[in-house]
């Protein structure tokens, strides 16, 4: 008996923890969602509207149909260059080699970098007068000498999936490598024994025995993306316009300029259902006995 | 159909050298089996010959033809792997398919050559499924339906049976013997079972340390093995290996061990070989020299006495009904025409006149 009881003495901690920052909180702007709370007319929480946040967002809010619109460009542009990225490097990484495992080492560092901190350092290099990026673009393609990358619509979302995707090609990278290590040698080689060229043995045999992770990759990499804020806030503020508003940056816009509690609430809440279904996906997807694949 | 021929081979990385100027002629049609410990460099020698190592020199010819700067697909050679190098997402009718995919042939005659190479070891009924859905030794026959599809010049084979268990290891062992002589093919295996060789090979490549130590057919190497390392390394259990001093056709052994053997010409530290079945145990007095019984095993079909002859202890196999206490004295008498001597110090065999 004795035993038995430690065991949740000893969990406690760690349960309450959980319970007051995650739980709890979810808890509380669930039941907001559902509420009327405007912090410019009431400190409390005013009466409860039903369902009436989660109907105007999807019904009747162009702001809402907007980031709905631009997180979903942003996640499929944004993933799709991850992955394409992360397996080209992968591939290239793969050899043994002081060169290799040097870069592989080094390629870990755009990781550590703060994803805020990456935004503001793109704000700089793509700055129309003194951008290092800027600079680069005009010197290969001569028209675009002084181009205003953030202030076109269509610019400034591309510049904010490079950005993110700057921070997360080399940690996807080492995921994928970690993926082809995993793999036998012996169907390549064999492939390659049957005739196959390198192109061959790529598409033949490599990229299946690796969908598995290209998978995980991707549904990971669409959980971030999906959560895009910290470059959205240093490096485009959502502009211009509105054209870099992300569903993850409409929330906080609503609440903390806009101080709507319970749409923001809501809002968020629609958000949290569809990275719940990826979690869940993703977890079924790795959770999946080996050989299974 | 071609012959193969390794010239001066050596492949090196960094400070190690997995395999030292090596010659090898491979017969058209022959099988060749490189034998050897791990390590010696029998699978990088086979890796070299299908191009998936660069030798660091030498040349390899097949039919002929130099092929060191030709990639594995222009070599027309067929490879089973030990792990069997499957395509796992592809069925068993598009792995034997892959190689005629590749050379563009295509529908009802590539469903055919499939068809006919599964049939040949027995696969039909097992085309739709995957891989994984098959047993170690069915997935072996895949791959050996793989490598005889497209008909090419050479199979390579590398410890394709070391994966099985030792029944379908037997059968499977047969089923490759069976069709290497139907098709004719020029074969090199590499194992490191010596039954493996024995009974496939016309020609075994006994390696160690990246050398040929003996080259030559599974006959001459049991009954005239080149020096220590081959006479130890074939037969099981294992050549009876002493040593002692020999002079004027006398080998002497601490503790009374002696034979005679024949060599006149050598003197001074020798090594005497002699396999089990070539010592016949007796009754005391009754035979070259007495001994204690050691230990008795029976394995079936026949029975191990390992007895305690001087300092030496030998083993000597016995007719399955043979028992004897341990402990007890029995004489030994060893074949006289198959003894086996060698220089210590060079460990190459000495031929009785």
């Amino acid at each position: 008996m004795q035993d038995r009881r430690l065991k949740y003495v000893l969990i406690l901690p760690a349960a309450l923890l959980v319970l007051g920052t995650t739980i709890w909180p979810l808890a509380v702007s669930l039941v907001t969602s559902f509420r009327d709370w405007r912090l410019t007319r009431s400190l409390t929480p005013g009466p409860f509207i039903g369902p009436e946040h989660y109907v105007t967002a999807l019904t009747d809010d162009p702001d809402f149909a907007n980031a709905l619109q631009v997180t979903a460009s942003f996640v499929a542009i944004d993933v799709a260059l991850t992955v394409v990225c992360a397996l080209g490097l992968a591939l290239l990484l793969r050899r043994a080699g002081v060169l290799h495992s040097l870069t592989r080492a080094v390629l870990i560092l755009p990781f550590a970098v703060s994803p805020a901190l990456v935004g503001i350092s793109f704000r700089f290099m793509f700055n129309a007068e003194m951008g290092v990026f800027t600079w680069l673009a005009g010197a290969v393609v001569p028209w675009l000498q002084g181009y205003v990358w953030l202030a076109d619509p269509v610019a400034a979302l591309l510049v904010l999936v490079f950005s993110d995707a700057w921070r997360w090609v080399p940690y996807m990278t080492l995921v994928v490598l970690g993926g082809l290590s995993a793999l036998p040698k012996e169907p390549e080689e064999a492939a390659r024994i049957d005739c196959a060229s390198e192109w061959q043995v790529f598409r033949d045999v490599t990229l299946p025995a690796l969908m598995p992770v290209l998978a995980v990759v991707a549904i990971l990499k669409t959980v971030f993306a999906l959560k895009m804020f910290d470059q959205v806030v240093t490096l485009t503020g959502g502009g211009p316009g509105q054209s870099t508003v992300t569903l993850a940056y409409l929330v906080y816009s609503i609440a903390f300029r806009w101080y709507d509690m319970g749409y923001a609430s809501a809002v968020a809440w629609i958000l949290t259902a569809m990275l719940v279904f990826l979690a869940v996906w993703y977890m079924k997807l790795i959770l999946r006995k080996p050989g299974g694949a | 159909m071609a012959d193969v021929s390794l010239r001066n081979l050596t492949k090196a990385w960094g400070g190690f050298t997995a395999v030292r100027d090596q010659s090898l002629e491979i017969r058209d049609g022959e099988f060749m089996v490189l034998l050897g410990p791990s390590g010696c460099g029998k699978t990088t020698t086979m890796r070299m010959i299908a191009g998936l190592e660069e030798p660091t020199a030498g040349d390899i010819l097949i039919g002929g033809q130099r092929v060191n700067d030709l990639p594995p697909r222009d070599r027309d050679i067929a490879m089973v792997f030990q792990s069997y190098g499957l395509y796992p997402h592809m069925t068993v009718e598009d792995n034997i398919g892959y190689p005629l995919k590749l050379r563009g042939i295509k529908g009802a005659e590539r469903a055919a050559q499939v068809r006919a190479a599964a049939a040949k070891v027995e696969l039909e009924p097992l085309l739709h499924r995957r891989p994984k859905e098959l047993s170690g030794g069915q997935r072996q026959r895949v791959a050996l339906a793989r490598a005889i599809v497209r008909r090419p010049t050479v199979f390579l084979m590398d410890e394709p049976l070391s994966n099985l268990d030792a029944k379908l290891r037997v059968s499977t062992r047969a089923e490759i013997k069976h069709l290497q002589h139907e098709l004719g093919v020029t074969t090199v295996y590499v194992t490191h079972d010596q039954i493996e060789a024995m009974t496939l090979a016309h020609r075994v490549a006994v390696m160690q340390g990246g050398e040929i130590r003996q080259l030559d057919t599974p006959e001459v190497i049991y009954d005239r093995p080149a020096d220590l390392f081959v006479a130890g390394f074939i037969g099981s259990p294992p050549m009876n290996l002493v040593d002692g001093d020999h002079a004027d056709g006398r080998f002497t052994a601490a503790g009374g061990f002696h034979a005679t053997t024949g060599v006149a010409r050598h003197g001074g530290r020798a090594v005497l070989g002699v396999r089990p079945e070539d010592v016949t145990v007796g009754p005391a007095g009754s035979g070259d020299l007495d001994a204690s019984i050691y230990a008795v095993e029976l394995t079936g079909d026949a029975v191990l006495v390992t007895v305690q002859a001087g300092a030496a202890r030998i083993i000597a196999k016995a007719d399955r009904a043979w028992r004897a206490e341990i402990g007890s004295t029995v004489a030994l008498r060893l074949d006289a025409s198959r003894l086996h001597l060698f220089d210590a110090a060079s460990t190459k065999r000495l031929q009785p006149e």
